[in-house]
């Protein structure tokens, strides 16, 4: 490393560089590279490249999952930077582009190369073997196929990861778990402690995103008032991670979450837990309930902005994005920021969980649906556009039937292709039941088209199929 | 490197950190005394990373170690650095050789901060985890944050427990035939509209909350349905009104009791929930808000001043004496005159509680008070301030000799005219122009009579200057018949007193203006006493010309 503080330009600037590079892609689609477009961009783009790769030696731009990476480093970027961040994921995924190796000082003319490459393996069968072959000739570049998923990586290569996650998800869990017990006896509330909690859920949204919203997925505990909780922080943060906000404001709001529906405790669990509808009196209470969460975080401990925070959200979860929900107020109102987020999160995940609302749990893709219906009355339209573009049009958990007759369980969503995740085949194409396998919907066959295509959605919850004995 | 000089150039950084984490906590930022520290602790992290690219600390309970070997071991609690990582489970500290000096200045204030305060809820790792350096990496160990060690296997165990059999999902496969296909999902893409509306939203959610959490309170207090809910909205309030307080933000407090004060005046809660809420006014006075209130005066924010007079105007009788309590404990000017200003509009509701401050064991609060009731104008604080006459402090004296002065009630006068014979001057001269104040008849002829005494004449010159300055105040005959008498006045005996009399005459001539006397001054101009001669001078430029 040539000194002290370039590793830090280098994180600083890696936002800058994919950006960057998705005007001079844009560009050149348009323009040929060698137009003054191009060329202009392709100069900006070189001025905050080549100093870097002086300094480093190389630089490793990488596409993992639905991140980029340079030179190992996840690069975080503001919610400005999200079309190209999208843009470039979709053309890597696309040509089944995994890397480029920036090396020596780049020149206009390799760029140039590149891009014409580039541009033309769109149209070939073979898009990565077609662009490698182009560029090879180019020394200072470098390309590397995406990886493909292993199943390897989903168990013996990633087991550390998936423990690493189910402890800080029943880390959380108990950790509510015994808040909730805190509070019903007046004990003091450690909130080092639940900060702690939710950093180590961030860490893990930040850097395993889809693994931990897979946890969210599981329904079927006994003790579903705890688990909602977690799950609709770890939904919260992980939309609004996607919405670039510092790792500061999503602890925040993970901690907010968690204690969203605190006002429930004094709601009696055989009110909350009947199996009828509720009676007027009872439904009184339940609305009764965001008052009194209000209550429980404002006497849990002084005041300070996350407890004011907290509070507002515990009163403002179920008042919806038009304010056609509960409670009323008598004076003109709007809704804070994080309410629409978690209330997006917590109707997601009331939906899609036993012992709420309708009683019976939707299966995923059937709620979003139905969210989307609500689009623009109970919730807000834009939030819920990021919303189904972090858990996809098919969100983990989904049972599926793919036109290949194979049936599976979707487990990773795909961002740059909503309606292609990644699927847990449990069923093989024979209807035989299999050891589980897994298969990436983006992937094409050899003419050009997809391998397999999801045709069909069913209920977990008919056939009660344990999601848990598959995701966790 | 060899291992040795590694060993020993990790010792000198922990020493270096040790050092720097009181340095930090004794100077401000400011002071060289910082930068110097930054500096040299800087230069043994550059030492040992000329030769090495990673430092890594393995933290125990009261051990630090290094290549295995131990660099420091403290058994006891206090400034013991390894516990102070230990406790809130750090295991391992890496510092990379891109460690720079700011991420160094930052590492050193996390050390620094003071973990133990209860209002802090951050500990080190969530320190170091928000900062997010890039050149210090960290182990933790996060049992601490399991409060069940088996509620995962517990909670894993139940849900397997309820795991469908192989037909369920057979099953699920041949009814899937007869299921209806998906239908073309519709994904509506985000748009820059939709990105730009989003960033504005986040821009707006960086504002304070309080004001919004204030709405919800009220919403509270309209849907609030029996006592207890009452008592908690009333309590919530004065909650934030010391959060506002605590952080500068009188403008939120302010906005909590407009809202009380108009819903309490309007038709939309009932009686019981009024009567509470008038508890929140109370609560301003309560000795911790004023001390609060002191806390924030003092800690140099500027306060507009409209905000001030109006958070006074909602302070009842009963922030009186904790006012006066930090009167005599603030620090700054500003913050005192804040107070005393708040004081004289308090006071004014009730004398008695602001008279108790007389009885204040500190000089200077008493003086304040004086100067207070002396303010505020009230006859009904002569009885209390008559006592201060008397006062061990002389400025104490002076204080209430001028508010008597101020006051002017008939029964100020025996005290006054008592202090003409106090052995210090000071008093003397305050009373004179306590009575000069008082500007009548009885305030006159006691001054006279304190002119005519013998014993005037000897005082000393200022003294007497003071008095005749007073008398000026006076412009009728019986003052003029005087100073023409005394300037008219010679004696053989004791000339240069009498031409001290006769000076302060013509001053006080002077200082009236009277063109009468005009004549009788030219006469004297030529006196061979100088100091007459110089203030008879001064009259007559001062009644012909104005100067």
């Amino acid at each position: 490393m040539a000194n002290k503080e370039s590793r830090e330009e280098v994180f600083k600037k890696a936002k800058d560089i994919v950006n960057q590079l998705a005007v001079i892609i844009r560009t050149a689609a348009i323009h040929d590279p060698g137009n003054i477009a191009v060329t202009t961009a392709i100069e900006k783009f070189t001025a905050i490249t080549n100093p870097l790769i002086l300094s480093e030696g190389e630089l490793v731009l990488e596409l993992g999952g639905e991140f980029f990476y340079l030179n190992e480093a996840r690069i975080r970027y503001p919610l400005e930077y999200l079309p190209s961040f999208d843009f470039l994921v979709r053309e890597f995924k696309k040509r089944e582009l995994g890397s480029i190796v920036f090396r020596n000082a780049l020149k206009s003319e390799d760029m140039q190369s590149f891009l014409r490459a580039f541009i033309a393996s769109a149209s070939s069968l073979e898009s990565f073997e077609a662009l490698a072959e182009e560029i090879a000739h180019v020394s200072s570049l470098g390309v590397g196929r995406l990886r493909k998923i292993r199943d390897e990586e989903k168990t013996e290569g990633s087991s550390d990861v998936r423990k690493m996650i189910k402890k800080s998800y029943f880390n959380a869990v108990s950790y509510t778990r015994g808040v909730v017990s805190k509070i019903k006896s007046g004990e003091k509330v450690n909130i080092k402690k639940a900060k702690r909690v939710v950093e180590s859920m961030v860490d893990l949204i930040l850097e395993e995103e889809q693994l931990l919203l897979g946890m969210t997925a599981i329904k079927d505990y006994d003790e579903y008032t705890y688990h909602h909780s977690v799950n609709v922080s770890i939904l919260a943060v992980a939309l609004a991670q996607r919405l670039g906000l510092s790792k500061r404001a999503l602890t925040e709001l993970g901690l907010v979450a968690l204690f969203h529906d605190i006002g429930k405790i004094e709601i009696p669990s055989e009110v909350l837990n009947k199996p009828t509808s509720f009676t007027d009196d009872e439904w009184h209470m339940v609305q009764k309930h965001p008052f009194w969460g209000v209550r429980a975080i404002l006497k849990m401990r002084g005041i300070d902005a996350t407890v004011a925070r907290a509070a507002i959200v515990a009163f403002e979860h179920h008042m919806y994005h038009d304010l056609s929900g509960y409670p009323k107020t008598r004076e003109s109102y709007e809704l804070d920021f994080y309410s629409k987020i978690i209330s997006l999160a917590d109707q997601y995940d009331g939906m899609t969980s036993a012992r709420v609302y309708s009683r019976i749990p939707m299966p995923p893709d059937r709620a979003l649906s139905l969210m989307m219906e609500r689009a623009g009355t109970q919730l807000d339209p834009i939030l819920f556009k990021f919303f189904i573009n972090m858990i996809g049009v098919f969100p983990v958990g989904t049972l599926v039937m793919l036109d290949s007759k194979e049936m599976g369980l979707v487990y990773q969503s795909d961002s740059a292709f909503l309606d292609r995740p990644k699927v847990m085949v449990v069923i093989n194409s024979k209807g035989e039941r299999t050891d589980r396998y897994f298969v990436d919907l983006t992937e094409k066959a050899t003419d050009g088209k997809f391998q397999r295509t999801i045709v069909k959605t069913l209920d977990p919850n008919k056939y009660r199929i344990n999601l848990a004995e598959y995701l966790l | 490197m060899e291992l040795l000089d590694d060993i020993r150039v990790a010792k000198e950084i922990v020493q270096a950190l040790l050092k720097a984490k009181k340095t930090f906590r004794m100077y401000p930022d400011t002071n060289p005394m910082y930068a110097k520290t930054i500096e040299d602790t800087n230069a043994k992290f550059r030492n040992f990373f000329d030769y090495k690219d990673e430092l890594t600390f393995k933290i125990k309970q009261n051990e630090l170690f290094c290549d295995s070997e131990q660099i420091y071991y403290n058994s006891q609690k206090e400034d013991n650095i390894a516990l102070f990582f230990f406790k809130d489970g750090l295991r391992e500290i890496t510092f990379k050789k891109g460690f720079s000096v700011k991420e160094l200045e930052d590492f050193l204030k996390i050390l620094t901060v003071d973990y133990d305060r209860e209002v802090l809820d951050d500990d080190v790792v969530t320190l170091l985890w928000e900062r997010d350096f890039q050149n210090v990496k960290y182990v933790v160990d996060e049992a601490f944050l399991t409060e069940d060690e088996d509620y995962e296997s517990e909670a894993v165990r139940e849900v397997k427990d309820k795991a469908s059999d192989g037909d369920e999902l057979s099953k699920a496969y041949e009814d899937s035939f007869n299921e209806e296909g998906v239908k073309d999902a519709v994904i509506v893409p985000l748009t820059d509209k939709d990105l730009h509306t989003i960033v504005k939203e986040i821009d707006k959610d960086a504002h304070d909350k309080t004001g919004k959490l204030v709405t919800i309170i009220f919403e509270m207090l309209y849907q609030a349905e029996n006592k207890s809910e009452y008592e908690d909205v009333v309590h919530f309030l004065n909650s934030i009104i010391e959060f506002s307080i605590t952080h500068g933000d009188l403008e939120t407090a302010l906005h909590i009791l407009r809202k009380t004060r108009e819903v309490i005046g309007g038709p939309a809660i009932a009686d019981d929930a009024r009567k509470n809420l008038n508890m929140v006014f109370s609560f301003l006075g309560f000795e911790a808000t004023i001390k609060l209130l002191g806390e924030l005066l003092d800690s140099g924010i500027e306060i507009n001043e409209k905000i001030w007079d109006e958070y006074v105007a909602f302070l009842d009788k009963n922030a009186i004496q904790p006012f006066i309590t930090i009167l005599g404990e603030l620090k700054s000017i500003p913050a005192r005159k804040n107070v005393i200003n708040a004081l004289i509009s308090l006071g004014k509701k009730d004398i008695q509680s602001l008279a108790k401050g007389l009885y204040d064991s500190r000089w200077y609060v008493v003086r304040n008070i004086i100067y207070i009731l002396g303010k505020i104008g009230d006859k009904v604080a002569v009885d209390y301030l008559l006592k201060t006459v008397n006062h061990s402090d002389i400025r104490v004296r002076k204080e209430g000799i001028k508010a008597l002065g101020e006051l002017g009630t008939p029964g100020v006068f025996p005290a006054l005219r008592e202090c003409f014979n106090d052995p210090e001057v000071q008093i003397r001269t305050a009373a004179a122009r306590a009575l000069g104040n008082i500007h009548s008849a009885t305030a006159k002829s006691i001054i006279l009579q304190r002119m005519t005494n013998a014993v005037f004449v000897k005082t000393e010159f200022s003294e007497k200057k003071e008095f005749y300055e007073v008398l000026s105040r006076w412009k009728d005959n019986d003052v003029v018949e005087f100073l023409m008498k005394t300037f008219r006045k010679k004696v053989f005996f004791k000339r240069a007193f009498n031409d001290e009399n006769r000076a302060c005459a013509a001053y006080c001539l002077g200082l009236m203006g009277n063109k009468d006397a005009l004549p009788l001054l030219h006469k004297a101009k030529e006196s061979k006493n100088k100091l007459l001669r110089e203030y008879v001078y001064s009259a007559i430029k001062r009644i012909e010309y104005g100067q």
